[in-house]
């Protein structure tokens, strides 16, 4: 699982080392999360399991490979700019801006469907928990994609290089977040039963 | 993994990338076909592991970092790991 | 001090350290009325003791806080203060509405000043921190906007740098949240609910925002590292602020009658509010150690670091300590809140603002960067003594809490209030008497600016 230890080059990750402190703060947040879902399932797991089944595991895979696909594109993003490639790094990142919009295209049909069957966050534990916390991730998601925007806007206005990247390094690292929270939640809270 | 996708003839996070997709859809199958029980949910929790920790070593390139900063992801899979993993083993009489 | 107009800011600063003086003094005399109860009774009863004690408080971390930005903004801007007329009429607009109303307080009754100050026209009196009559609080919205506006306008005019502008992000909240005090339902729930968009998200948002730009500001000031290594850490300690503190709020909600996810959602996000804390407190160390030079102005320095640890305490630990609704199932409104309310609200606004002070005043008052070597040594004195006797004060109060919630709410035979309170009377004696060291060392604070005035600057050598 670990990379050729010939290319290990630096003590720091990629990315400011600012965004990185960010992250690890946001991912304590929802692994405490996670773990409250975890634990309070075990006080009711008839109703968890119960009512797991409602949800549309589809539109959950659709998502799951919408990021790792749009985390894919940012990777691609960061190796073109690597090469001074602007033009194709602007490209990579709105195919994976684009993937993100699909991913909040979906979640909020579902929510949507959610909404017109009454389901709120009163209506039992188990939704209490599964929209709160894909809510909360919906957020980041929407934050994410600022952030790409952002980033995009910059390098095509020629502010990164293979040089000087720092910035869409640091971007690139807080949507692979985003992605990664979401491959825990996707098992968790879909399928896991 | 680089021998294997200089193997294959693809980038190193594209060979990642296929790997992600393949256990997701594993994941999906597993739903799908309406599996359930303890040792389908671990599993399932094991490959949602291997995944964060494929997306925190080469997409977010903690892989080639040395020192501490190496862990960070791999903790937090850890952690959580090990918590959901009681918890769901303790959800089975 | 490189602008004229930054001296506006001395009358707010000196304003602020006499009403904390008031402040001090109050919470002595409530202090010694929890143990001897009919102490200065009826003159100052145990109520209005209270509420003097707390709106002393607040009136003077946000005088303290009008000083400081009216120091900061125009340095930060590099322009003068858009009118420094407008901010020495605002001073004393503020001043007379803050000592009418604690006139009012002491000399009549709470339902006499409710009464003359037309409180029918308007409800908005009888509630916890937001006692002041109504006029007052239109009184302290204009005198919010007029400062709002005279430093926006300074901002806009001049050069934006992020910690203006998180400044500036910090008081508008400051200003906006305030406007929910006037919102006051009938519904005791909802009245409740929004309550806490003005205490909470205050203190435990908007505030934080205000403290981390000061502090910034006096690290960029006193240590000469690069300006961008600070505004980056800013940028991630307020998006951690925000996401925690928002919904972090849900940690007031557990027990009055909202819905029940309020709970989940205020423990988890309201457990996290100590790692901006925490990310403060390795900013301000990490800063302090890339210093390019070392200032001459020791106290600054010292008050910063103790902000950034004291707050994390205070606020960060003491506040996680609790803030969990199966904790908080006992240990609401014990003394616990209490220990936790004094180190919170001493370590992260009452130091930051002395900090600021610190910085200032020599400046102001005419030194060129610091006080002499004697001001300096009675200085750092005054912070060990207040900050160790509020050490105390925590800890006793913790103690007192801890007795409380289990002798009252836990155990077999669960004890009435009042029987309780007599068990732990030693707690409180313990208390007044690291209160009484508080005092001491307030004085000694403000004899700082008295001794060693005609000796020379202190210089980085010593």
């Amino acid at each position: 699982m670990t990379a050729d230890r010939s290319v290990l080059q630096s003590n720091y990750p990629p990315g400011d080392l600012a965004i990185w402190i960010f992250i690890l703060a946001e991912l304590t947040v929802f692994a405490v999360f996670f773990a409250a879902y975890a634990f309070t399932r075990l006080q009711h797991v008839e109703l968890f399991n119960e009512y797991q089944l409602t949800l549309d595991r589809e539109a959950a895979l659709i998502n799951t490979l919408a990021l790792i696909t749009s985390s894919y594109f940012v990777v691609r993003a960061v190796s073109a700019i690597k090469v001074d490639d602007r033009r194709r790094c602007v490209h990579w990142l709105l195919a994976a801006i684009s993937m993100g919009l699909l991913f909040l295209i979906v979640k909020t049909f579902e929510y949507v469907h959610h909404y017109s069957e009454g389901i709120n966050l009163s209506s039992n534990t188990f939704y209490m928990f599964y929209l709160s916390l894909t809510f909360f991730h919906f957020m980041h998601v929407i934050m994410g994609m600022v952030i790409l925007a952002a980033i995009a806007v910059m390098a095509a206005r020629g502010k990164y290089s293979r040089q000087e990247h720092t910035g869409i390094e640091s971007g690139a690292s807080y949507w692979h977040m985003v992605d990664l929270v979401w491959l825990i939640l996707f098992p968790l809270v879909y399928v896991m039963r | 993994m680089k021998r294997l996708s200089e193997l294959l003839g693809i980038r190193p996070c594209t060979l990642i990338y296929l790997l992600l997709i393949s256990f997701s859809l594993t994941t999906f199958l597993v739903a799908k076909m309406g599996f359930s029980g303890l040792g389908l949910s671990l599993m399932v929790l094991f490959l949602a592991l291997i995944k964060g920790q494929l997306v925190g070593s080469y997409f977010m390139g903690l892989g080639r970092v040395r020192g501490i900063w190496r862990w960070p992801v791999f903790i937090w899979l850890f952690i959580p790991g090990i918590l959901i993993g009681m918890a769901f083993y303790l959800s089975y009489p | 001090m490189q602008y004229q107009s930054q001296a506006v800011a001395k009358p707010y600063f000196i304003a602020a350290i006499a009403l904390f003086v008031a402040q001090v003094l109050f919470g002595l005399i409530m202090g010694l009325q929890y143990v001897v109860g009919d102490f200065l009774f009826p003159e100052i009863p145990f109520n209005v003791a209270r509420m003097v004690h707390t709106n002393a408080l607040i009136v003077w971390l946000l005088m303290a806080f009008m000083g400081a930005s009216y120091y900061l903004v125009p340095e930060e801007a590099e322009t003068e203060l858009y009118s420094p007329a407008l901010a020495t009429l605002m001073f004393w607009v503020f001043l007379v509405a803050a000592a009418l109303t604690v006139a009012g307080y002491l000399l009549l009754s709470y339902s006499t000043l409710a009464e003359i100050t037309m409180n029918k026209l308007l409800p908005t009196m009888g509630r916890e921190f937001l006692e002041q009559p109504t006029i007052t609080k239109i009184g302290i919205v204009i005198v919010a906007l007029a400062f709002l506006f005279n430093v926006g306008m300074t901002i806009l005019r001049g050069r934006k740098t992020v910690i203006n502008l998180v400044l500036l992000l910090g008081l508008t909240g400051l200003a906006v949240f305030f406007l929910f005090a006037f919102y006051n339902p009938v519904n005791l729930v909802l009245d409740k609910y929004f309550w806490w968009w003005v205490v909470h998200l205050w203190v435990e948002g908007v505030w934080e925002l205000i403290l981390g730009a000061i502090l910034a500001f006096v690290l960029v000031k006193t240590t000469g590292v690069d300006r961008e290594v600070i505004e980056k850490w800013l940028y991630v300690i307020i998006a951690m602020t925000l996401i925690t503190g928002i919904v972090g709020t849900g940690h007031h909600y557990y027990w009055i009658g909202t819905p029940e996810y309020w709970q989940w959602w205020g423990s988890i996000f309201s457990a996290m509010e100590p790692i901006p804390f925490f990310m403060m407190t390795v900013f301000a160390f990490n800063v302090v150690n890339k210093r390019r030079r070392d200032h001459p102005n020791k106290p600054a320095m010292l008050w910063a670091l103790g902000t950034a640890v004291m707050a994390f305490l205070g606020a960060g630990v003491w506040g996680f300590l609790h803030t969990l609704s199966p904790v908080n199932y006992y240990t609401h409104g014990s003394q616990i809140t209490a220990a936790h309310g004094h180190m919170a609200f001493y370590g992260a606004y009452v130091m930051i603002n002395i900090t600021i002070i610190s910085y200032a005043m020599p400046l102001l008052r005419g030194r060129n960067a610091a006080n002499s070597a004697k001001s300096q040594i009675w200085e750092m004195w005054s912070f060990w003594l207040m900050t160790i006797s509020m050490v105390f004060i925590t800890l006793f109060l913790t103690g007192a809490g801890i007795l409380q919630a289990y002798l009252q709410r836990m155990g077999e035979n669960p004890q009435p209030f009042m029987v309780v309170q007599e068990h732990i009377s030693l707690f409180y004696w313990l208390r007044e008497i690291a209160g009484v060291i508080f005092l001491i060392g307030l004085v000694v604070y403000i004899a700082s600016f008295f001794v060693g005035q005609n000796d020379p600057e202190a210089t980085t050598a010593n």
